[in-house]
């Protein structure tokens, strides 16, 4: 059998599947995408562009997540990146691997069943009642897009924590000791070696936090009251309300479209600032 | 820094505690607290659609994660002999795979599916001898195994494909030299060396797909798993019986954690004792 | 039912049933140690649901699915029905009409029963989703004991595709303890506007596009059901200027009402009683310039997968006493008189349940047009993604 032969077959299997469940798919979702509304709902085939003409009806769901997205990433960043360093760093060894573990255990229940935890801590018979109880006032939590950002950061840190740990733990605990030998302050050492050496995971984090919450669904529908929508609500609501599937078929191109053009910019950004800072640590 | 570093973890399961504490509440509504039970464990042990909607997620997160482990390693050590333009086309499929957000994955499937279930349905009934008994396609299982590992799959082909990219050629080349078949090298020398990679790509494979919600949502059809049972308790109104099933799968997974933790720390032992 | 001689316990014959469903004993077994007769007597006086011996006859299968609306049920009910057929009842629960039709639309929705309101049903006809009654197999169905004017749009073109559920009305239920100066808002006008200043995160509104931009146009005088352009854009302009104001967009509105995290939401009948009964300061309100009136039915979805289990659950729950306890549980009034007869005189009296004549009148029916408008649907979801 020759080399070439053993290849194709190799990968058929892949790539018919790939075919079949991705391009396919998205094929008739872009087909769709110029089509009309039957009359009760559903697709009927035409040619217009309206679907799109119509996209700034659902600019506040698109602008809420490119708002919500980088926040809700940025926010896993700033909480994920020092419990990272302590786990890679400071921690003793003989503990690292139960405390890795306990951040990733709660993954494994179910993000519904958290979220839901989270309306009952954000109600009002929880955290408010709390904070009124000590007389700081009476805030409103729950149905805000602060309790929306606070259940996707909730419900992806552990996605961040991984990968930055993984790039600090790889840290060479001499090289700390030598610019502290040198008279370097801590700081310094962190800017100068820590911190360029974490760029890999820090942008592998990002990436994959931001990806997750492009698309995302639950948190906001179960923390969000109906009031605060994601592009993912807007898709769930045309086609499972609405049932103008055209439509929702343009929500999706659009989405796909704006994912494609953020994450291959931030892909080509990513690894020219981490490329240029290499040399610098290097030097 | 360690003071930081237990309010992190207090964050991360103060909502766990929240759902194990309800799940021993006597009373039926979730968010008030009446008193101590385990009737809602009961409850849900004995509730038929619990464990229907669980053997249904563990059936297809199994054969979903098989079938994506086997085409995505297959695909992996075939590209190691791709360049040029194939290559470029199936790295871009990967990167799309990866990219789209699950909620259009599950919607595009839908409607790809449904449409092409209305078009080929007819067909197969006029073909069928008696039109009546002709099988219909519709969404289920199947359509569901189908969108998890075409996702899944993707991930396992990048895990395999970084393994195998490290893997010491001049072993298979030795292989190769004694006159070892291409499959015995295969099964003795690659599949060795890669084979963590392909565990880490399955138990991933099948973690996605059992957790899933959203692109179930869509394409299950008729099926309920567990997190769309979950989802629909939760809309029914909460009882302490949802906090019970996530109180059980997460015990569950912890046990099966410390125990391969203790085996893989005895062979550790072993190793070195 | 006369046949009493060869009477065996409940509790022996629950043994049995579990021992036959569990596989453990044959059907003839079963059916020689129990008495067919014995079974119906034994069950006809446990559950009045059950009189009829069609179900023992025909093996219903383990399951039914029943696709209906939130706290819709006794779940004693369903109990019931499980422990004395074998069927065991998945409860889906939908928040609005478009949903239930979204989900038919897509196929394969697993569904054996669902609980459609009058104005869809044409619908539901026209796009060949729901199955025509086979009324023999529903005997505890009396279209004579039925008030027509809430059972008779379950009959499309002389065929009945559905039968009365519950009937009810559309209001709003405000929480007393919370007005501070204001007075007990009586229109929909107030409704708006109290949400709009010192109701500010406190007010829900359905997830629904016929209640929610039906109460809307209500505050302007509008028909309930209007689809006129200009009339639904003044609608739009009031729901958007009030979003901010929302505590949510949520059909089910009772944990965050009984919470006291929502002072004010629109509200149908049963969830107005079930609220008021535990919590008297949670009154219902019918707004004086109308609004929503309508009835609710069984109907059976195309393609069902469990028919005679679909067809038994209904059957159970129009028994008139089963129907009588789901309706002193969730508070919706039905439209059958046999069940009246059996309900205490201050139910038939409750002004929750079945409001003043004046209040009554101003009500209308749903309109079919409004289920497939694509302007109201499309209003709905910017609304909601503003």
């Amino acid at each position: 059998m020759s080399t070439r032969l053993r290849t194709s077959l190799l990968l058929a299997p892949a790539t018919a599947w790939l075919l079949a469940m991705l391009v396919l798919p998205l094929v008739v979702v872009a087909v769709f995408s110029f089509g009309e509304r039957a009359a009760a709902g559903g697709y009927s085939a035409a040619f217009t562009l309206e679907n799109f003409a119509n996209l700034g009806a659902r600019w506040a769901a698109f602008k809420n997540t490119l708002m919500l997205a980088p926040a809700g990433t940025l926010m896993c960043l700033i909480i994920a990146y020092p419990l990272a360093y302590y786990l890679a760093v400071k921690v003793d060894p003989k503990w690292r691997t139960l405390l890795l573990i306990l951040v990733i255990v709660p993954f494994w229940t179910s993000i519904l069943i958290r979220s839901y935890a989270w309306i009952y801590l954000l109600g009002g018979q929880g955290i408010p009642k709390l904070i009124s109880t000590l007389g700081f006032g009476n805030p409103r939590l729950i149905n805000t897009p602060f309790a929306v950002l606070i259940g996707i950061t909730y419900g992806y840190l552990p996605l961040m924590v991984f990968p930055i740990y993984v790039s600090l733990e790889r840290l060479d605990k001499r090289l700390l000791e030598a610019s502290a030998d040198l008279g370097s302050p801590p700081w310094r050492s962190f800017l100068q070696v820590t911190l360029p050496l974490s760029t890999p995971g820090v942008a592998t984090g990002c990436m994959l936090v931001f990806i997750l919450l492009m698309g995302e669904f639950l948190i906001p529908a179960m923390l969000g009251g109906g009031k605060v929508f994601f592009v993912g609500n807007a898709l769930v609501d045309l086609f499972l309300q609405s049932r103008n599937w055209p439509y929702g078929a343009a929500v999706a191109v659009a989405l796909v479209v704006i994912m494609l053009v953020t994450v291959t910019a931030y892909m080509r950004f990513t690894r020219r600032w981490a490329g240029g800072r290499d040399d610098v640590s290097l030097m | 820094m360690r003071f930081y570093a237990i309010a992190v973890y207090l964050f991360l399961y103060i909502p766990i505690g929240v759902i194990a504490v309800f799940s021993f509440n006597a009373g039926r509504y979730a968010a008030q607290l009446q008193g101590f039970s385990t009737q809602w464990y009961g409850k849900a042990l004995s509730n038929p659609f619990v464990m229907e909607a669980l053997q249904t997620s563990a059936t297809v997160a199994a054969m979903s994660a098989t079938l994506a482990t086997v085409a995505g390693t297959l695909a992996a050590l075939a590209l190691q002999g791709v360049t040029g333009k194939p290559r470029m086309i199936f790295d871009a499929l990967l990167y799309v795979a990866v990219m789209v957000p699950g909620i259009v994955i599950g919607i595009s499937t839908l409607i790809a599916l449904v449409t092409l279930f209305d078009w080929l349905n007819p067909m197969i009934a006029a073909l069928w001898p008696v039109a009546e008994n002709a099988p219909k396609l519709q969404m289920g299982k199947g359509s569901l195994i189908a969108a998890h590992g075409m996702f899944t799959m993707a991930l396992v082909v990048i895990i395999v494909r970084a393994r195998v990219a490290g893997m010491d050629r001049s072993l298979m080349e030795a292989s190769a030299d004694l006159g070892a078949t291409p499959f015995g090298t295969f099964r003795q020398v690659t599949l060795p060396q890669i084979f963590p990679a392909i565990l880490a790509g399955f138990l991933l494979a099948f973690t996605f797909s059992f957790d899933d919600f959203i692109i179930a949502f869509f394409v299950a059809g008729s099926e309920t798993t567990l997190p769309i049972y979950v989802f629909s308790s939760i809309r029914r109104g909460v009882t302490p019986e949802i906090n019970a099933i996530g109180t059980m799968v997460l015990a569950a997974s912890l046990l099966i954690l410390i125990i391969a933790q203790s085996i893989l720390q005895r062979d550790r032992r072993a190793k070195t004792g | 039912m006369t046949n009493r001689n060869d009477f065996i316990s409940r509790e022996k014959f629950m043994a049995e049933l579990y021992r036959y469903k569990k596989g453990s004993v044959t059907r003839r077994y079963f059916l020689g140690v129990t008495g067919l007769g014995a079974a119906t007597a034994v069950l006809g006086s446990a559950m009045p649901g059950l009189q009829s011996a069609a179900w023992a006859q025909a093996n219903i299968g383990d399951r039914v699915v029943l696709a209906t609306w939130p706290n819709y049920h006794d779940p004693a009910n369903f109990e019931a029905f499980t422990a004395a057929t074998g069927a065991a009842v998945d409860v889906n629960v939908f928040g609005s009409n478009e949903e239930m039709l979204a989900k038919l639309q897509a196929g394969g929705s697993g569904w054996d029963v669902f609980v459609p309101t009058n104005y869809t049903i044409t619908t539901y006809v026209g796009e060949d989703l729901i199955e025509p009654l086979d009324l023999s197999k529903i005997a505890n169905y009396d279209a004579a004991s039925y008030n027509q004017r809430f059972a008779g749009p379950g009959t499309v073109d002389g065929t009945v595709y559905a039968v009365p559920k519950n009937w009810g009305t559309t209001g709003f239920a405000v929480n007393t303890a919370q007005l501070g100066s204001n007075p007990k808002p009586t229109t929909w006008k107030e409704f708006w506007d109290m949400t709009m200043a010192d109701f500010s995160g406190r007010t829900m509104v359905h997830d629904y596009q016929l209640t929610t931009i039906g109460n809307a146009l209500k505050y302007f005088g509008y028909s309930f059901n209007s689809v006129d352009t200009a009339e639904l854009a003044e609608a739009e302009k009031l729901l958007i200027d009030a979003k901010p104001h929302l505590f949510a967009i949520n059909s089910d509105y009772q944990p965050s009402m009984r919470s006291g995290d929502a002072w004010m939401t629109i509200c149908w009948t049963g969830d107005g009683k079930q609220m008021n009964r535990d919590m008297p300061e949670i009154e219902y309100v019918l707004g004086k310039e109308g609004g929503e009136l309508w009835s609710d039915f069984y109907a059976i979805p195309k393609g069902a997968p469990h028919m005679d289990a679909a067809y038994a659950l209904i059957n159970f729950l129009l028994d008139p006493a089963v129907n009588a306890k789901e309706s002193l549980f969730h508070g919706y009034p039905t439209a059958d008189a046999r069940v009246d007869a059996l309900l205490p005189a201050e139910v038939l009296n409750d002004p929750i349940l079945y409001p003043a004549q004046e209040l009554l009148d101003a009500l209308e029916f749903g309109a079919a047009v409004t289920l497939t408008d694509p302007n109201r649907a499309e209003l709905m979801a910017r609304f909601k993604s503003a």
